[in-house]
């Protein structure tokens, strides 16, 4: 029994802390501000739930379901970014090893991650679920606020989800592979196929089976309320929209049987599974376990082996200094864009042969819209690369080393950032190589201001951001919604054929050149702090 | 060669300042700073190194504000961070490359200057190998080789002898003692051995205030007379140490053999002995918590 105490005692404490830690810093200020717009957007109407062209009567039923699905759609993606550093910050406060030294077992540990992630999203959660009070209280088409009809899908059916993302969050952290860029970049696209699984599998009638997210919950339950034939049913979810829906039709609510409840509660055993598993995998801080010391230091390059190395020294008198002919300092920006770019891709493996392969196809697809699609991979493929640009310093701790050299934000800056570009430029090379070909030159124009656009968003972000997540999330974002789905407004690669007849190029130009200002502005604060 | 702190504060929060008008003229020769830990050393030497601004007050370099022209300084200016990282891919001759370029110097130079300070530092034969798989010592080495790399006329060194083996730190000590002859040296630290053999200069800070600045034989004349050597039971040395201020404890088989700096004789069989800078200090600071707390 007493063993029992101590341990929920330490998962409390775990969960306590970190949730603390977390709640002090600006980011959490920052993410219950993203809560509180989508809560505005939602009573303002500027976010709607149709089925058809009509919609529920905001009673406390529709309200709920509309804020439930609200937080299983963005928040599952949005919240996972924000959940997902709780053992990286124990790893680079080295918090991690000092806890690693005492006799807590991994599996509590990770229980105690998870919960502190769970806290933090289900505090996002109660802000969207207050919203819905003020919404109902706002629209007054139905002023009987039913609570249990309001607040059971948030239990039911957002809670259960919020515990399965907190659960990945963790194992994606303690899994190497995922720690990094490529988890974060990897999660959204996991995220986009779990999500419309429900869907597809919902032809089948098996959707409740996949349904983590808990949409067809509501759907199938405002599709019998909306009495609409199975052929004619549609549902949508929308941000911005300003035309209203037509007719309204009124809906009271989930019927919640044992069997919906336990298929939902069901999914909170997932969750702790997932966290058994991430407990499983968790290297309990052991840096001889990291896959990427392991590629930096192989045996023969330990300390120790080193120390061993090193010649005997005999003398405590080290040898002496020349001392520099010409101590005045030399603009040597060849210099400094060769190290920089040098820095970026260092320890990169087989990163140049898919990239090689993919200027190959570039230049030998005859296809335009073929061509724009390899592109838009070929542009994808640096995303790791370009994402540490303007974060390294802080990452690696040489800001007070780069920032106390001559000229840092006329010098360096623009190194890095040409750098970027220069990565770019040859990413791209099969694409613009082709234009350049064949005399297409203002789609020449259009792919190098994509080429401008892309390293200038990274250094944007990053100097500002700290941390390359940012650009990592954006980046992907925006490319899977543009590039990928040919989306002309959002093409700011120049890859869509025909695009370099419109003005989409330009804005990209002018948001580039903006960017750029507010790069050197995010140095200039850093440098002054 | 000047370098002038004229009444620089650092305020991080409405009731916290990590310095409070602090002034300060530094010439060619190595300056020990000497306090506690929060003593505020750190924040000045990054308002020196051109990190960090100062809130009031100004640094001047040769008589140019470093806040309006930090670049006159950055220069001439090598900077050892008491916490600092390294790119973990790049092996050590990559890395002063790298930071060798972003100082400016030419790469003919850069060459021959990364090949001597690698030696210098004995890390000749790990050149080639990365510095993730250096241990911290290395690492700090590594630290000292890139504040050395454009042959600075000022060197801010903070706590550069933390992690490295009693050997490494001699070696160290000799070679910024070396170096110091045509240069202003800021060396910070808390272990007064380090500076002691070294320093032409000491200023010790407390509480973000500058207590002391002169000559070590100008601290030592302070504490002239002031220190004295005595035996003690084992018993009362817990009383003792209420009482006194002492500076070192040895046990003996005939009791504790303790120094005591104090202004009047503290008891019988107590015998005077020749001050070290460590009871200057201790006997600054002592002094400065008295009459704070008055």
């Amino acid at each position: 029994m007493s063993k029992t105490n101590d341990r929920i005692r330490i998962l409390y404490h775990l969960a306590r802390a970190d949730f603390l830690e977390r709640v002090r810093r600006y980011s959490f200020v920052l993410t219950m501000g993203i809560s509180i717009y989508l809560g505005y957007a939602a009573t303002t109407g500027q976010l709607e739930m149709r089925v058809g062209d009509s919609r529920g009567v905001f009673n406390s039923a529709w309200i709920g379901g509309l804020m439930a699905l609200v937080c299983s759609t963005f928040l599952s993606l949005a919240g996972f970014y924000v959940v997902k550093n709780t053992i990286e910050r124990d790893r680079l406060t080295r918090v991690g090893e000092i806890l690693a030294s005492t006799p807590m077992s991994k599996t509590l540990y990770v229980m105690g991650k998870v919960l502190s992630n769970f806290l933090v999203l289900a505090a996002m959660v109660v802000i969207l679920a207050i919203s819905g009070i003020i919404m109902q209280v706002w629209h007054a088409e139905a002023p009987r606020v039913d609570l249990w009809k309001l607040l059971g899908p948030f239990l039911l059916i957002v809670l259960p989800a919020m515990a399965l993302v907190a659960a990945v969050a963790v194992l994606f952290e303690t899994i190497p592979g995922l720690r990094g860029g490529f988890g974060n970049v990897l999660y959204f696209f996991v995220w986009s196929v779990a999500l419309a699984t429900p869907i597809i599998a919902s032809e089948n009638n098996r959707s409740s089976l996949f349904d983590w997210a808990g949409l067809s919950v509501i759907w199938s339950s405002i599709g019998s309320a909306a009495k609409l034939p199975a052929n004619q049913f549609s549902f949508s979810l929308s941000i911005g929209n300003q035309a209203h829906a037509g007719s309204t039709f009124q809906w009271n609510g989930v019927q919640w049987t044992p069997e919906l409840i336990f298929a939902r509660l069901s999914w909170i055993a997932v969750a702790l599974a997932l966290a058994l598993l991430a407990a499983l995998l968790f290297d309990r801080f052991d840096p001889s376990k990291e896959r990427s010391q392991r590629a930096i230091s192989t045996p023969a390059d330990s300390p120790v082996e080193l120390a061993e190395n090193l010649p005997p020294r005999t003398s405590v008198h080290a040898p002496p200094l020349t001392q520099l002919a010409n101590r005045q300092s030399h603009f040597r920006f060849g210099a400094i864009l060769l190290a920089e770019l040098r820095l970026m891709l260092k320890g990169q493996k087989w990163w140049y042969a898919v990239a090689a392969g993919f200027i190959v196809a570039c230049a030998a697809t005859p296809s335009a819209s073929g061509r724009g699609m390899l592109l838009a991979c070929a542009w994808f493929w640096p995303v790791l690369i370009w994402s540490k640009m303007g974060v390294r310093e802080t990452r690696d701790q040489t800001s007070q080393l780069i920032f106390s050299a001559p000229h840092p934000i006329a010098r360096q800056l623009p190194a890095v950032w040409l750098a970027g570009v220069g990565l770019a430029l040859l990413t791209g090379s099969g694409f613009g190589g082709r234009l350049l070909f064949t005399g297409n030159w203002r789609g020449l124009l259009a792919w190098l201001i994509g080429a401008l656009f892309i390293p200038t968003l990274a250094l944007t972000l990053g100097v500002w951001s700290g941390s390359s997540k940012l650009f990592e999330i954006v980046y992907t974002l925006l490319w899977y919604v543009g590039p990928m789905h040919a989306t002309l407004q959002l093409d700011f690669m120049g890859s869509a054929p025909g695009i370099e007849s419109t003005r989409v190029p330009a804005f990209y130009l002018a948001c580039a050149a903006a960017m750029a200002a507010i790069a050197i502005l995010g140095r200039k604060r850093q440098l002054q702090t | 060669m000047k370098l002038a702190i004229d009444g620089v504060s650092k305020q991080y929060a409405k009731n916290l300042w990590g310095l409070r008008d602090l002034r300060l003229e530094l010439g060619p020769g190595v300056v020990g700073l000497l306090g506690p830990n929060g003593a505020g050393k750190s924040t000045l030497m990054r308002i020196i190194a051109t990190v960090t601004r100062a809130t009031e007050g100004r640094v001047l370099w040769n008589d140019h504000d470093i806040a309006r022209s930090p670049d006159t300084l950055r220069a001439v200016l090598g900077y050892l961070p008491q916490d600092f990282g390294v790119y973990p891919h790049l092996t050590a001759i990559e890395f002063l490359e790298y930071m060798a370029a972003v100082k400016g110097l030419d790469a003919r130079s850069a060459r021959q200057r990364i090949d001597e300070l690698l030696a210098v530092v004995n890390l000749a034969e790990a050149r080639d190998r990365s510095l993730g798989g250096f241990s911290g010592g290395m690492k700090q080495r590594v630290g000292i080789a890139q504040a050395l790399l454009n042959d600075p006329e000022v060197l801010i060194v903070d706590e550069p002898t933390a992690g490295l083996d009693p050997e490494e730190r001699a070696r160290f000590r000799n070679l910024l003692s070396e170096l110091s002859g045509e240069r202003i040296v800021i060396f910070s630290t808390h272990i007064v051995s380090d500076i002691e053999a070294i320093a032409t200069d000491i200023a010790i800070l407390s509480g973000g205030r500058l207590l002391a600045h002169g000559a070590p034989e100008d601290l030592l004349r302070a504490v002239e007379g002031k220190v004295w050597e005595l035996v003690i039971p084992s018993a009362e040395m817990s009383a003792a140490k209420q009482q006194f201020l002492i500076s070192t404890s040895v046990r003996r088989t005939d009791g504790v053999h303790v120094r005591i700096v104090a202004a009047e004789n503290p008891g019988a069989g107590a015998v005077p002995a020749t001050p070290t800078l460590e009871d200057a200090y201790l006997h600054c600071i002592s002094n400065q918590r008295t009459s704070a707390a008055q």
